[in-house]
């Protein structure tokens, strides 16, 4: 709900300041009723209050072992998405962090390992990927999944599962064939490296994805159980701070996302086309901006009544409402409005789209979140127009964060659609009304992935069949059911 | 700026907001001192509306939508960010405490937005001394919202507050803030039927001028407004469209005004009116905030149960809706077409669970049943081919085969037997049984709740429940003295059990002791048919009536001398030009008063009351001379009996008073046995036309009428053997 800065209702921004002094349990609380009561709502909100909180939740675990922090998250992020399954932003994030987490971990282990055998390390034959995008991106959530059945020395059995020591990442179609030999290949940089001992105290990996300690060296002597247990205490130690650095870099990409995406307007908007957006989302709007800066086009935007229209045309007239700004939390959120930016700016009603649509040179979308099937969860409304888009062949692009990216593929899609107060549409004055009709307020519409052609997220642009690949690149399989524990395997 | 602290100090657990506060104090001055928001809860409302449920529960756990009301009253204060609550409990105290204890807003639970949180019982009667207690307690240091625990909206309060807070910086007598929804004209289902708050405001300040309430059995539809007003505000509105949710922010000056106020008992008629009419004196200002968004309002009675109910369907509280599960171990989604489903519900292959309803956990619906529009809690098990429409139906509730249920509340555990008929406002309390083939009248309430002390349960009617049944017809309580019960207290909303049609209300209009139960106080009109030769009331016979009573009742506290309240009495009458049946009403209503006063603060019998207040020095001459007048004319003193039976209607005890006053006055030789007989034939004459509230009060004064015929008879032998017990009756 719409709330002033200045008052006592919490919101985001009260949340998280009271992340630091609160205890953690009150904050996972917290932060539950906040999406309950939707005070908390949309997608980047959610994204940033749940990537805040985990970083709580990690900074505060009491550390035994990897199995444990994976789980204590799983349980968290259970019941933050309980509370609120329609933001699936917030899985996203938790899904992310786990991910994160089973990568750092076996990037230690690895180490570890090599410490100690270093002769017998596998190469296996790991698929390595990562994310095509030569941007900055969150580290180490991209790297890749290990395969179990690598072949092991029987001597090594133990370390099975910690045969990975890719550190690096590399173009996606460099894929190590498979080896046979005792040797690997790690890329550092760009650069294919033999993995040995060697290599691996010289080479100076890159720093978003080794951690920063160098591992201490055991030459080959076996363990005793005073190392051990002095590396358990330095590993986990250093891993902890891994993982928070590695949910910080989340953090850092929620607030750079729209200006990444933005960075690629100008490959898009040409001058003189005439573009149809709809509602006011942030992403969409710093788009456009950045197009302005070099071109002069046409912006059509559906209002999007009953729901988005006062933040349209606030987006429009460029007066940010205060409401609009504690939701999105962003400094930077004083933009210039549209019409000021040199565009023209024509705004009308949904009910006009079909009927404008035939001069519509581009449609530009914002999402609340995205499928893996390529489909999306958007403002009400959005179906619409792409549907228009499709009759007139006009190309329909969806401008949209990873971090919205969800690997779910719900049954229903029916289930993904929040419906909210009918008072938007009929006022609640109106007695015969409200006592006579039933009036619903879908607050979301979705877009089957047929009607889309193009994503362009902060990695680069994609097509809709694609969006399976950055799904496998960005979460762990094992990962993608963990709020549903009847559905693990 | 002010946001700062909440959700800190929330987090961080009991006790900071003491320390906070003297920080804070420092140069700033004390109205922009950062403040954790306080909040009262009324949980108790002192009513009687609810029943048969609330013998056994307390209102505010009562489950709308299948989730106890008070949840959506705290998560209406959690969304507000206040931090420090007091739920005000009377009766059930230890279930609403022993509810609170284990729920998420108990403060030591981790997921308790508040820093404290506590439940105050209390042995009050009414709002008012719920009030005054508080205020003795000296708990709220600030500014907090007076609610009541029945309060659903999911309004966003911040610029309300914002604004109270500006006015008050503005203006230290700028008290309270009431936050009112409009309703729009027309009907609407969510307003108060029957009785219609009216509301005079100044928009250009947003102040709340005069308050009243009409309702459709009065006889004049008028509203009284003081001439003053209309020359000093250049715009005013009159508005009855308003939905009046009952939020108010407060200062601590609130308090003052009511502990001052002893008689006030109800926020609204009494407080609100009362403090709003004493402007001149007080120089408080009351202010609205009217709301045209967002949902805002209280299930008061069984209709805006229903109505309410209606609302969390059609989703108009959002986020309040079941799908939210706000409450701990709620798994409801909501299906396409407005089905709220619970995890664990089964439904069979042929039965229709259709539009605007929810199901609780581990229901099952027989085949060929249909649900529609209802609301169905846990566990129940519903047959099959049964019709279930716009009912209400709580937990474990047990429906036979073929039954059919309209427009009905059916308590936890209840159980219907095979093809009964469930005729639309029916009310079936807590475990009661009705057995097969049973049709249940439409209006009935039947429980099985024991009364009375000690608790007997009482026998089963089996003509209500049939053979095997459990359970016997409610019936009201005559004492009650809420007088909206004739409004309030049915589901179904109907006026034809109160018989209105356009005849009754004529003769309410010619018949003059027929006046209003409720609203003597403010309703000088109500009289105006006893008034035969002096004209029509107006306004400034009407703030005479107020300041006399008020002036009376001081010199009665005080015990002082009468001679100076006599004067003071008659120079107000001078100036106003009262007539002398106001003179009398106004002397009625301030003895009335002040011997209820007597009677129920300090706990007197009404005998003494009576004699307490008529020994007051000089106050036997002053009745003498003033209240009947010299001439001791018979129909003055008639006139003076009907005026305070009149105002007795109203009071607790108003009976036993009036029978104790009657005999104190004819000890005093203020009236005699001619004016009784009068009065009491006249009251007679009317017959099935008497108001009834009036001849309750005149019951008991039978006994003193009685004894009046037979002394009449052998020759009054003097005033020696009073003391027979007339008041033994009580």
């Amino acid at each position: 709900m719409p709330s002033l800065q200045t008052g006592y209702a919490p919101n985001l921004g009260v949340f998280l300041k009271s992340l630091k002094t609160a205890p953690l349990e009150s904050s996972i609380e917290n932060l539950i009723s906040l999406l309950k009561r939707r005070q908390i709502r949309n997608s980047r909100p959610c994204a940033i209050a749940t990537a805040h909180l985990l970083l709580r939740v990690v900074a505060k675990f009491r550390w035994t072992d990897i199995g444990n922090l994976l789980q204590r998250i799983q349980e968290v992020g259970q019941r933050l998405v309980e509370a609120q399954p329609r933001e699936m932003v917030v899985g996203n994030i938790v899904r992310r962090v786990l991910g994160m987490i089973r990568d750092e971990a076996k990037e230690d282990r690895t180490e570890d390992a090599s410490d100690s055998t270093s002769t017998s390390q596998l190469g296996s034959p790991g698929r390595e990927r990562s994310d095509s995008g030569d941007l900055r991106t969150e580290g180490g959530v991209s790297s890749f999944s290990p395969l179990r059945f690598a072949t092991t020395d029987a001597s090594n059995l133990s370390e099975a599962s910690g045969d990975d020591i890719f550190q690096g990442r590399s173009p996606l179609t460099s894929r190590p064939p498979l080896l046979t030999s005792h040797t690997s290949y790690a890329v550092l940089n760009g650069v294919p490296v033999q993995q040995s001992m060697f290599n691996l105290l010289s080479a100076t990996p890159t720093p978003s994805s080794t951690p920063p300690h160098s591992s201490p060296s055991h030459g080959k002597s076996k363990i005793t159980a005073t190392s051990l247990a002095q590396r358990i205490a330095t590993s986990t130690r250093d891993l902890k701070a891994e993982v928070i650095s590695g949910i910080e870099e989340i953090i850092d990409e929620l607030d750079q996302v729209d200006d990444q995406i933005a960075a690629y307007a100008q490959e898009h908007i040409h001058s003189n086309e005439v573009v149809l957006t709809h509602s006011s989302s942030l992403s969409v709007q710093k788009f456009l901006l950045k197009a302005a800066e070099k071109r002069k086009f046409t912006v059509i935007i559906a209002e999007s009544y009953p729901n988005d229209h006062e933040a349209t045309h606030a987006a429009v007239i460029g007066k940010v409402s205060s409401n609009l700004e504690s939701d999105e939390m962003s400094t930077e959120t004083f933009l210039k409005p549209l019409s000021a930016a040199g565009i023209t700016v024509i705004l009308m009603t949904d009910a006009t789209i079909f009927a404008i649509m035939s001069r519509v040179n581009k449609v530009i979308l914002a999402t609340h979140a995205v499928i893996a099937s390529g489909g999306l969860i958007a403002a009400a409304g959005a179906r619409i127009i792409a549907k228009a888009a499709k009759v007139h062949k006009t190309p329909v692009i969806v401008v949209s964060g990873v971090y919205k990216l969800s690997p779910e593929y719900p049954f229903e899609f029916e289930s993904l659609i929040e419906y909210g107060d009918p008072g938007n549409i009929i006022g609640y004055g109106e007695g015969a009304l409200v006592d006579h009709l039933e009036v619903d307020n879908p607050v979301y519409d979705y877009v089957p992935p047929d009607l889309v052609d193009l994503y362009i997220t902060n990695l680069g642009a994609h097509a809709p069949s694609y969006l399976y690949r950055i799904v496998a690149d960005h979460y762990k399989p094992e990962d993608i059911n963990f709020h549903k524990p009847e559905l693990q395997f | 700026m002010s946001q700062k602290n909440t959700k800190n100090a929330a987090g961080g657990g009991k006790g900071a907001p003491k320390g906070k506060k003297g920080a804070a104090g420092g140069k700033k001055t004390e109205d922009e001192r950062e403040e954790t928001l306080q909040a009262v809860v009324l949980a108790d409302s002192f009513e009687t509306r609810f029943n048969p449920f609330t013998l056994e529960t307390p209102r505010c756990l009562l489950p709308l939508a299948n989730t106890p009301l008070i949840e959506y009253t705290l998560e209406f204060l959690a969304m507000s960010g206040v931090a420090d609550i007091y739920i005000y409990c009377g009766a059930h105290t230890e279930e609403v405490e022993r509810y609170i204890q284990v729920s998420k807003w108990h403060p030591s639970a981790p997921a308790s937005p508040f820093n404290s949180l506590e439940i105050v019982k209390t042995t009050a009667r009414s709002v008012g001394d719920a009030l005054r207690d508080l205020d003795a307690r000296d708990l709220i240091t600030g500014d907090f919202l007076l609610v009541h625990g029945d309060l659903v909206s999911n309004l966003p309060i911040d610029a309300a507050l914002a604004a109270h807070r500006a006015r008050r910086t503005a203006d230290k007598n700028s008290i309270m803030t009431m936050i009112l929804r409009a309703g729009g004209l027309g009907s609407h289902r969510t307003k108060s039927k029957g009785i219609t708050p009216v509301f005079v405001i100044d928009p250009t300040k947003n102040r709340c001028l005069h308050y009243e309430e009409m309702h459709s059995l009065q006889a004049n539809k008028y509203v009284n407004i003081d001439p003053e007003l209309l020359t000093t505000h250049t715009e005013m509105e009159i508005r009855t469209d308003l939905i009046d949710c009952g939020i108010d922010i407060c200062t601590p000056d609130v308090l003052a005004l009511w502990a001052e106020s002893f008689d006030y008992e109800v926020p609204r008629r009494h407080f609100l009116h009362g403090v709003l009419k004493d402007y001149e004196l007080n120089g408080k200002t009351i202010h609205t905030e009217i709301v045209d968004e967002h949902y805002a309002a209280r299930v008061f009675n069984l209709q805006s149960y229903e109505a309410v109910s209606k609302d969390v369907l059609g989703r108009w509280t959002y986020p309040l809706v079941p799908d939210s599960n706000l409450v701990a171990g709620q798994t409801y989604k909501f299906e396409r077409g407005g089905l709220y489903k619970e995890n664990g519900v089964i439904l069979a292959r042929t039965c229709k669970a259709g539009k605007r309803t929810v199901l609780g956990k581990d229901t099952s619906i027989g085949d060929g049943s249909m649900v529609s529009n209802s609301i169905i809690g846990r566990r129940c098990h519903i047959g099959k081919n049964v019709t279930i429409q716009n009912a209400y139906i709580w937990d474990d509730v047990v429906v036979g085969d073929g039954s059919t249920i309209d427009r009905a509340i059916v308590a936890n555990e209840a159980v219907i037997g095979k093809r009964c008929k469930i005729q639309p406002g029916s009310l079936l309390s807590y475990g009661v049984r009705i057995a097969d083939n049973k049709e249940v009248r439409e209006g009935s309430r039947i429980t099985q709740a024991k009364r009375g002390e000690p608790p007997v349960a009482k026998s089963t009617d089996t003509s209500i429940v049939g053979d095997g049944g459990e359970g016997y017809q409610f019936s009201e309580e005559e004492d009650s003295d809420d007088e909206g019960v004739a409004f309030h207290s049915t589901l179904v909303y109907s006026t034809s059990h109160l018989n209105i049609s356009n005849e009754s209300i004529s003769t309410l209009n010619s018949n003059f002791s027929i006046a209003s139960p409720t609203q003597n106080r403010s309703r000088l009109s109500s009289f105006a048919g006893s008034v035969s030769d002096d004209g029509d009331p107006n306004s400034s016979n009407e703030s005479f009536h107020h300041d006399a009573v008020n002036g009376l009742i001081d010199a009665l506290k005080e015990g002082d001398d009468f001679d100076s309240a006599k004067l003071e009495f008659m120079g107000l009458r001078l100036s106003n030009n009262a007539s002398d049946h106001q003179v009398r009403r106004a002397i009625a209503v301030a003895f009335a008063k002040r011997i209820a006063q007597l009677v129920e603060g300090e706990k007197l019998e009404a005998t003494k009351a009576a004699a307490k207040a008529f020994g007051a020095p000089g106050a036997d001459k002053f009745l003498k001379e003033v209240a009947i007048g010299t001439k001791n004319l018979e129909d003055d003193q008639v006139d003076f009996i009907t005026c305070l039976q009149k105002d007795l209607v109203h009071r607790g005890n108003g009976a036993i008073i009036l029978a104790a006053i009657s005999k104190e006055l004819y000890q005093m030789d203020i009236l005699e046995e001619e004016a009784f007989f009068r009065w009491w034939e006249e009251s007679e004459a009317l017959g099935e036309a008497e108001d009834k509230e009036m001849k309750r009060v005149r019951e008991k004064t039978a006994v003193l009428i009685q004894w009046f015929r037979d002394n009449e008879g052998d020759d009054s032998s003097g005033g020696s053997e009073e003391d027979e017990d007339e008041d033994e009756s009580d």
